[in-house]
């Protein structure tokens, strides 16, 4: 014979059953935003200079550049090529939303134009729109803890990113690997269908600027692995702040000033 | 009785006949039905560009067909507007558009595009794409983030309905706006750059995404009769403040007017090829003719005819000639285009490069009465005219010089 419950009584089970799952998920939705935002700002720092090596690798040719950059807080970052000397001397400032392109060639400082957003930059397999909105997946996700795995015996969590509805992203989906010391180890694009696009993974972490971090990071197409973007990091260093001289048009036109 | 004579003069060397009636019957068919054709091309041409966002005649603020950017849109449309509900004949219908450059990405793709923010249910009254969505629905006006794209842009983004679209643009103050907008509905259009060009959304997302108010960059206007907008644009013109430029479809395509003109001067070439190639042939057939019967002509001159009779007795023998001809060459013509109509000409085959010219995928032939007339006069007055050189000859035979042939 079955057990009558009142029904009062199911009720009560039931909304004490939902508002511990929605709990569980507001705090599983917050842990993975504060396991994102923290591993940004760790990788970012407060500000950041660093000299790096672009390799672009295609099938039948790969060429490599070497980089100056200077990065301040979410949004503020310069780039300059530094070598070859045929690309010597291009630059890009990013301030706030804006971007602008330096090539000393034609002496001519560019806005970029949204048309020119989504093409990429320095002909690598990153875009001008990923220098641009670097800090989209703060502002423009909702990021979900779907697990964790080991990595060189550290705790490794899984996050899943999903665009919030209006966010002008054009993913959609991303995951996300994040070690527990904010290490970013993969961060993977997917398109609408939820198929892989892009794939950007980290690798060799040592100590860089007083604190671990990932000496390789590569940008690979997920249809064909042959193309690829790698960044070699040769010096980084990491600082309380960079002034505000930095992040102009005048030192993007003219280092030595 | 001349005509009695004529006809049998004609039938005296069938062959001969028959092979001059064949040339006319060409000569005419072609320009007949070429005609047909080339009228056919024009008239669609017209009509799917009027149809694809230019309307009879639109209004701008005068920079913006120099420079079509957001700094040049008209900020209060809502006194146009009211200049246009006194001013339109009835009938005419009219919509207000924000018509930007922009780009479209998503995740695979990207290219740019122009961004059209519509008033739908006015939209659908004005331009083809009220008609022309075959997949999904068409926006409402209460759809803050549907986006309608063209077939052939879906297949090159490699996505579907219901997907997302990111579109950028600069935006009234000069930054960077970005909007993420959901594909509602997929439409066709007859050419295929057209489908890769626009992408359609709400007049209300547009102004929001780009920060611009109220304001508009352009209103398009249809009259009951598409193509006569020239009245109605002085009209408006007149009417207006001087703050705004009224432009007719003639002057916002000078591409397809230069090419109805191109149409229209082949035509006429044309025309002109066939009839020299058709008058030489009338020529040298009455030129043999006459010839033929140098020593009949002497006799008719020693029996007292004048001059004038035998010019009247050759002109009527191409005369009839040339009616046969045309009217068996009219006959062809007609029932080709009838036939041709039915299914139209097909170039879907050679698509690519006939898009490339403006041109629509099937062409169907239309006959116009005033071309199928000129047609015709052309053949019969100038044949006629030609064949006066050998009537002439003919008169001015000698019963002398007759008796010395042999």
């Amino acid at each position: 014979m079955p057990i009558k419950i009142p029904v009062g009584f199911r009720i009560i089970c039931w909304s004490v059953c939902w508002v511990g799952l929605i709990l569980v998920g507001a705090a599983a939705a917050r842990d993975a935003d504060a396991i994102v935002s923290d591993s940004f700002h760790y990788m970012r720092g407060e500000a950041s200079v660093s000299t790096v090596v672009m390799t672009i690798h295609r099938p039948d040719w790969e060429r490599q550049m070497t980089v100056n950059g200077w990065t301040r807080g979410e949004k503020d970052s310069l780039l300059r090529i530094i070598e070859p000397p045929k690309d010597e001397g291009n630059g890009t400032l990013k301030k706030g939303p804006e971007m602008w392109t330096y090539n000393p060639k034609v002496n001519r400082v560019i806005k970029l134009p949204p048309s020119m957003m989504s093409q990429s930059w320095m002909g690598s397999d990153f875009s001008n729109n990923d220098l641009a909105k670097s800090d989209t997946l703060l502002y423009d996700y909702d990021h979900v803890l779907e697990g964790t795995e080991t990595h060189e015996g550290k705790k490794v969590y899984l996050i899943k990113s999903i665009p919030k509805p209006k966010a002008p992203v054009i993913w959609g989906m991303q995951r996300l690997k994040i070690r527990e010391d904010h290490v970013m180890l993969e961060e993977t694009f997917y398109d609408e269908d939820l198929n892989p696009v892009k794939i950007l993974t980290s690798s060799d972490i040592q100590m860089l600027g007083g604190r671990l971090f990932p000496k390789f990071t590569t940008m690979r197409k997920a249809e064909d692995p042959e193309e690829y973007t790698r960044l070699e990091y040769k010096a980084l260093e990491f600082k309380e702040d960079l002034p505000d001289r930095i992040f102009t048009l005048s030192r993007l036109k003219n280092p030595r000033r | 009785m001349h005509f009695q004579l004529a006809w049998r003069n004609i039938w005296r060397n069938p062959r001969r006949t028959a092979v001059i009636l064949i040339a006319v019957v060409i000569g005419v068919w072609s320009m007949v039905f070429l005609g047909a054709l080339m009228v056919g091309v024009s008239d669609q041409m017209v009509r799917n560009s009027i149809a694809t966002l230019t309307g009879s005649l639109q209004i701008h603020s005068p920079g913006y067909r120099a420079d079509p950017v957001i700094d040049h849109s008209m900020d209060h449309p809502e006194e146009v507007i009211s200049v246009l509900k006194k001013t339109l004949p009835v009938g005419a219908e009219w919509a207000s558009r924000v018509r930007v450059h922009a780009v479209a990405s998503n995740a695979r793709h990207s290219s740019g595009v122009t961004l059209v923010g519509i008033d739908p249910a006015r939209e659908a009254a004005v331009s083809f794409i009220g008609g022309a969505v075959d997949e999904g629905r068409y926006l409402d006006a209460e759809d803050p983030y549907g986006i309608l794209v063209g077939r052939a842009l879906l297949e090159n983004y490699e996505t579907r309905s219901g997907h997302k679209l990111v579109l950028m643009s600069e935006d009234a103050a000069g930054e960077i706006a970005s909007r993420a907008f959901r594909i509602v509905g997929v439409y066709t259009a007859e050419l295929a750059a057209t489908e890769k060009q626009f992408v359609f959304v709400t007049k209300a997302a547009a102004q929001e995404m780009l920060g611009m108010g109220d304001a508009v960059s352009e209103i398009a206007v249809l009259l009951p009769n598409p193509t006569a907008g020239d009245d109605s644009a002085a009209a408006l013109q007149s009417a207006l403040p001087e703050q705004y430029a009224v432009h007719t479809w003639r002057e916002l395509l000078p591409l397809v007017e230069a090419y109805l003109e191109i149409n229209r001067k082949s035509v006429a070439i044309w025309y002109f090829v066939v009839f020299i190639a058709m008058g030489f042939g009338i020529v040298n057939t009455m030129l043999m003719a006459v010839y033929e019967r140098i020593r009949e002509f002497g006799l008719l001159k020693a029996l007292g005819m004048k001059p004038g009779w035998i010019i009247r007795g050759v002109v009527t023998e191409s005369l009839l000639l040339l009616m046969m001809g045309i009217l068996a060459g009219n006959f062809l013509a007609l029932s080709t285009v009838l036939i041709v109509a039915r299914t139209g000409i097909d170039l879907s085959v050679f698509a690519a490069g006939a898009e490339f010219a403006g041109m629509p995928r099937v062409i169907y032939p239309v006959l116009k009465t005033e071309h199928v007339t000129a047609a015709n006069l052309v053949v019969l007055v100038l044949g006629l005219i030609v064949s006066l050189y050998p009537a002439f000859k003919a008169a001015r035979f000698t019963p002398v010089e007759a008796l010395a042939h042999t």
